[in-house]
């Protein structure tokens, strides 16, 4: 009974050490095999969380370079856009002096006015004051200037800032081309106020009414222009 | 007789079967307890073998060596002393004479044996 007692005792301190001595060394196995694994995969881990930190840097500072560009481009688009505007203004008013100048052919509504010589001279009167002169070409050439109209031409002939009129006998030369009469001088512009300008009483068309100038004026829907030769 | 190597036999499998783990932390604690259940172990042959063997003694000494060896192994801790050291140094210390002892004791039963075949 004491010897099994005994047995009993030391079976149980037994089981009790190889628990723990199977235990520890499970344990230890374990243990040493986490730490090759961490001392192997750490050196990978640093290297491949060093990358990554390096890719997102490298992202961030071209993801800055986008930015930056495409501000740079949205700069330049509204510049340009700027720039065509203002290029289109300028180009719209060039065309617009040019026309003006008589460096383009011109077209538009208008007026026309002809003048004739009296068909009637009296054989007592002197025939110089019943044709028409280049004074009276003048007056009504500055008159309607005057009054806005934007080209004049003669029997064709464009009038320019430094065109000359004369007198030469019973012709008139506009620019060294000589034209007889009848006249007709065309002027573009807006129709009405040309032609009541034209019509003041007292104006243009009764000073060369008095001259016995034969006058016929009318309106012209489109009248067309040449540029200037040369 | 076979009883408590039966025994050690199912505690070896019950350790490599529970898949238990503990921290890392109480790994010292585990192996400075072993120590001193090997050393108590051995110290009860010994005791055995020169017939002075108590079994209150050797069960108390059994537990009562685990505990201290980790409390000590605690207290250095705590301290940030290796007191463990100590513990497996004066274990280690217990193992060998323990195991010269019964070395010693076994060569003697030999030889009383062999005086004995000789007195035939």
């Amino acid at each position: 009974m004491k010897l099994r007692g005994k047995h009993t005792i030391l079976a149980l301190v037994m089981l009790f050490f190889g628990f723990m001595l199977a235990f520890s060394y499970q344990h230890t196995k374990a243990l040493l095999n986490e730490d090759q694994i961490d001392s192997a995969d750490w050196e990978k881990e640093f290297y491949y969380r060093q990358q990554l930190i390096q890719f997102e840097e490298n992202n961030n500072q071209l993801q800055h370079e986008i930015d930056q560009a495409r501000f740079d481009i949205l700069q330049l688009e509204n510049e340009l856009s700027d720039q065509t505007e203002v290029l289109g203004n300028l180009v719209l008013e060039k065309k617009d002096l040019q026309a003006l100048v008589g460096e383009l052919p011109v077209e538009g509504p208008g007026i026309f006015v002809s003048l004739k010589d009296s068909a009637f001279i009296p054989t007592e009167e002197n025939v110089n004051q019943y044709i028409v002169h280049d004074r009276h070409i003048h007056m009504l050439i500055n008159e309607l200037y005057s009054a806005g109209a934007e080209a004049i031409a003669i029997n064709g002939q464009r009038i320019f800032h430094d065109s000359h009129i004369v007198c030469i006998g019973p012709v008139i030369a506009i620019d060294g081309n000589q034209y007889p009469a009848p006249f007709v001088i065309e002027a573009i512009g807006n129709q009405e106020t040309l032609q009541e300008s034209l019509e003041l009483s007292g104006g243009v068309i009764d000073i060369l009414v008095n001259d016995q100038i034969e006058i016929e004026i009318g309106k012209k829907s489109n009248i067309q222009m040449n540029a200037r030769m040369g | 007789m076979w009883l408590p190597f039966l025994f050690l036999l199912i505690g070896l499998a019950l350790g490599f079967l529970t898949n238990l783990s503990i921290p890392d932390y109480y790994s010292n604690y585990l192996s400075i307890a072993i120590l001193a259940a090997f050393d108590t172990l051995l110290g009860g042959i010994r005791a055995h073998f020169e017939k002075k063997f108590n079994q209150h003694v050797f069960i108390s000494g059994f537990f009562f060596n685990i505990v201290c060896a980790v409390i000590l192994t605690f207290i250095g801790d705590q301290l940030g002393v290796d007191l463990y050291l100590a513990a497996v140094f004066a274990f280690g210390l217990r193992i060998f004479q323990n195991i010269a002892g019964i070395r010693r004791f076994l060569f003697d039963l030999r030889q009383e044996k062999i005086q004995k075949k000789m007195r035939k």
